[in-house]
């Protein structure tokens, strides 16, 4: 009788701060518009396509990897070959929710084909001509029907776009804890996970950015997260930074020993080092974390708050050090966990053979 | 000043030795056309003077695999100095991932040209080599990228201050770079047998090679195109040179033949029956400059195979043939082909006027052991 007791006050509590903080609220995810399915069956493979990459090289998930949480695992991703990235690989899982898209939201989260179009031509990742590839898919019969299918015309660079960005909108969390326990199951979070929604709530004060059905504010925060010294001290990905803030038009790159974040988009001074709330939904499924893949663990990352965040001085004043206990911090990477829903798994397809055409009927 | 003093030079030359081998020669109309002979001295912007620390830096980079999209194309990729600095194939490599969709011309005396590529597509070595490692289905470089990474390289660094006076090496003169390394790989006249001719070693070309010079610029008329120390008019012309039927076969060809198209900003009619190479038509969009490309020069074809723009034809003997049936069939073909009519043996003697103009031994340059990436050390700016 006791644990019920408890966990209908927490529930209470839990419903009792939501109506007074309105946008800290935690809300189940809501579902997006359902593309339609022939175009998600089309952007499924073209997806794990790497003809849409310069030299045939890579895909989408090649950085983005179903089996690693739709990232890549590493704490910096790889870029085209070549080079090296110089951020870590954020995950797709839920990128179709967000405001503004990449860690420094240089991109309208609404606008989806051009972020699917900035990764397919930037020269840090995919380098490839649109006009190109778009050549090349009509080399392929099975992509010319199924373009066919699903636009009712041959295959193009925009419907390319659509495609992917249809076949995104599906990469989405389904059934996760949360979800289930802030629909009334209570039973869906472990007594732990429980006791970590509250601290979230409350003492951690996670919620103060981490809100709202996505568990992310949408906006930019400098935390001072440790930069990854191979910025710097790997010669490739140096070159891609440099290039990078250059293209960006962000003055005086080369002397840069610290990912500037927003500053490279805004050129604001207020802006340097802030970076965009990620969202907390499969975060266990994403490691490592931040956008220099500084902590490699979930611990890590409680570790860091608990501490205050790190030096910076445009570091947030939300951060502060927290006095977490032991048991505390166990608490709140048990509702972490909770936040991961069945795992989104997609089998890669069997890639359709260039076939010859017929000379002069294009 | 300097140019038209060169102007004056090459003038001079040229009607000294055009009065030779016309007088010995070759009667008739070869005197309507700018007369054969050695190569002048390289003409040189004045925008970009040579120098020998440009030329090294410019072979070096020649080289570098780095000036390329995914760092797999250097410019010895497709111009590779083993292969008479092209590749031994009909239509040259392309980009990972890509076929190109013309033959590489050779780098050999392509300082010359006052046009480049099969289409005169551009108009200077510094501009051909930045379209090359730029273009998509030939070096995909990212140019920023490319600068960044010479950037990233002290060794670089250091040549580019010694060169151009400069902090930070750019891509811009990273081509003027590789141009002055392309103005030094040029024919050396006491090498070619017919340059030795025409200075007056009388025992340089063989009698056949003699009766075929008087052929190219009598019966046979390929001094009407093929003129001057280049032998080329550095001008455009339809040959009706027969297609290549890998672009009926090969999957990675087509594609690259309808980008050409797209890129080029051809009418949709136009892409959509595309199934050959259109040359001076996608700069000019005039259907009467279809089918045109510019004449390549004819000096060092002993190691240039296989030939035209296309690459259609493996050997010399073929090229005479096409010739000789007054090219093939086509609706802008030049007025100046026609049957020519000649035996077997002015066949043989053209042939060996041809090989005479290629150097006795080929040019190789060996590749250069490429300096290395090392990190950057910070420099607050002022």
């Amino acid at each position: 009788m006791r644990p019920l007791v408890l966990s209908c006050f927490t529930t209470w509590i839990l419903l009792g701060a939501v109506s007074a903080a309105g946008a800290q609220d935690l809300q189940p995810l809501p579902p997006l518009e359902a593309p339609k399915a022939e175009q998600v069956e089309l952007g499924k493979y073209l997806f794990f396509e790497p003809r849409l990459s310069g030299d045939g090289g890579i895909s989408c998930d090649t950085c983005h990897n179903p089996a690693t949480g739709w990232g890549d695992g590493k704490p910096l991703s790889t870029g085209y070959p070549g080079s090296e990235y110089f951020r870590n690989a954020q995950t797709l899982l839920n990128a179709a929710y967000y405001k503004r898209s990449y860690w420094d939201g240089r991109l309208a989260g609404a606008d989806l084909p051009t972020l699917v179009r900035d990764h397919l031509t930037e020269a840090h990742f995919m380098q490839v001509d649109g006009r190109l590839f778009a050549e090349r898919l009509k080399q392929i019969p099975e992509y010319v029907e199924m373009f066919k299918t699903a636009f009712g015309g041959e295959p193009t660079f925009g419907r390319t776009l659509s495609a992917v960005t249809a076949f995104l909108k599906t990469i989405t969390s389904r059934n996760a804890p949360i979800d289930r326990y802030l629909r009334g199951d209570t039973a869906a979070l472990s007594t732990e996970a429980r006791n970590g929604l509250v601290l979230f709530q409350g003492k951690a004060g996670c919620i103060q950015c981490h809100n709202g059905a996505l568990l992310s504010d949408q906006k930019f925060h400098a935390l001072g997260v440790p930069e990854n010294p191979d910025l710097f001290a790997d010669p490739l990905r140096h070159i891609t930074f440099r290039r990078f803030f250059r293209t960006l038009g962000a003055p005086n790159a080369e002397n840069y020993r610290q990912d500037p974040g927003l500053y490279g988009v805004t050129k604001e001074k207020a802006d340097w080092g802030k970076f965009r709330t990620p969202s907390l939904r499969e975060v266990s499924r994403t490691a490592p974390y931040m956008h220099s893949g500084a902590f490699a663990t979930l611990e890590d990352v409680v570790a860091f708050y608990d501490r205050g965040g790190g030096q910076h001085p445009n570091k947030s004043p939300l951060i502060r050090p927290l006095g977490l206990t032991a048991a505390e911090k166990r608490a709140l990477v048990e509702f972490l966990k909770s936040l991961a829903g069945d795992p989104v798994v997609i089998e890669r397809p069997d890639w359709p053979d260039y076939q010859p055409r017929k000379l002069g009927q294009n | 000043m300097r140019i038209l003093k060169f102007f004056f030079f090459a003038l001079a030359l040229g009607i000294l030795l055009g009065t030779v081998l016309q007088a010995a020669e070759a009667p008739g109309q070869a005197k309507r056309f700018p007369p054969l002979g050695p190569l002048p001295p390289v003409p040189v912007p004045r925008d970009n003077p040579m120098s020998d620390a440009k030329v090294a830096l410019g072979k070096l980079l020649f080289f570098d695999p780095r000036l390329s999209g995914d760092v797999s194309t250097s410019c010895a990729a497709c111009h590779d100095p083993k292969l008479g600095w092209g590749t031994d194939q009909p239509i040259s490599r392309g980009y990972p991932g890509a076929e190109h969709w013309r033959n590489s011309q050779t780098v050999l005396n392509s300082a010359y040209y006052a046009k480049f590529f099969w289409a005169g597509e551009v108009t200077s070595l510094e501009s051909q080599a930045a379209a090359a490692a730029t273009g998509n289905v030939a070096g995909n470089g990212d140019p920023i990228m490319m600068e960044e990474r010479l950037r990233q390289v002290p060794e670089y660094v250091k040549r580019f201050k010694e060169v151009f006076g400069v902090d930070r090496p750019t891509i811009a003169m990273a081509w003027m770079a590789i141009a002055a390394f392309g103005r030094t790989v040029v024919s050396k006249a006491e090498n070619v047998p017919f340059d030795r001719y025409a200075k007056g070693d009388q025992s340089a070309l063989s009698p056949e090679a003699k009766r075929g010079l008087a052929l190219s610029q009598g019966k046979a008329g390929c001094i009407q195109c093929h003129n001057g120390p280049l032998l080329s008019d550095d001008s455009y012309h339809n040959l009706g040179v027969p297609p290549n039927p890998i672009f009926e076969e090969s999957p990675l060809h087509q594609i690259t033949l309808r980008y050409q198209h797209v890129i080029r900003g051809v009418p949709e009619s136009v892409y959509r029956t595309a199934d050959r190479d259109l040359g001076l038509y996608y700069t000019t969009k005039r259907n009467e400059d279809r089918g045109k490309f510019r004449t390549p020069s004819l000096r060092e074809l002993k190691y240039t195979a296989p030939y035209m723009h296309n690459g259609v034809f493996a050997t010399l003997e073929e090229v005479i043939e096409v010739y000789n049936r007054g090219g093939a069939d086509d609706a802008n073909k030049s007025p100046l082909l026609k049957p020519l009519g000649l035996s077997d043996q002015e066949k043989k003697d053209l042939l060996a006027f041809l090989l005479s103009l290629s150097s006795d031994k080929p040019l190789i340059i060996e590749p250069p052991d490429l300096p290395g990436y090392a990190p950057m050390k910070q420099e607050a700016r002022p």
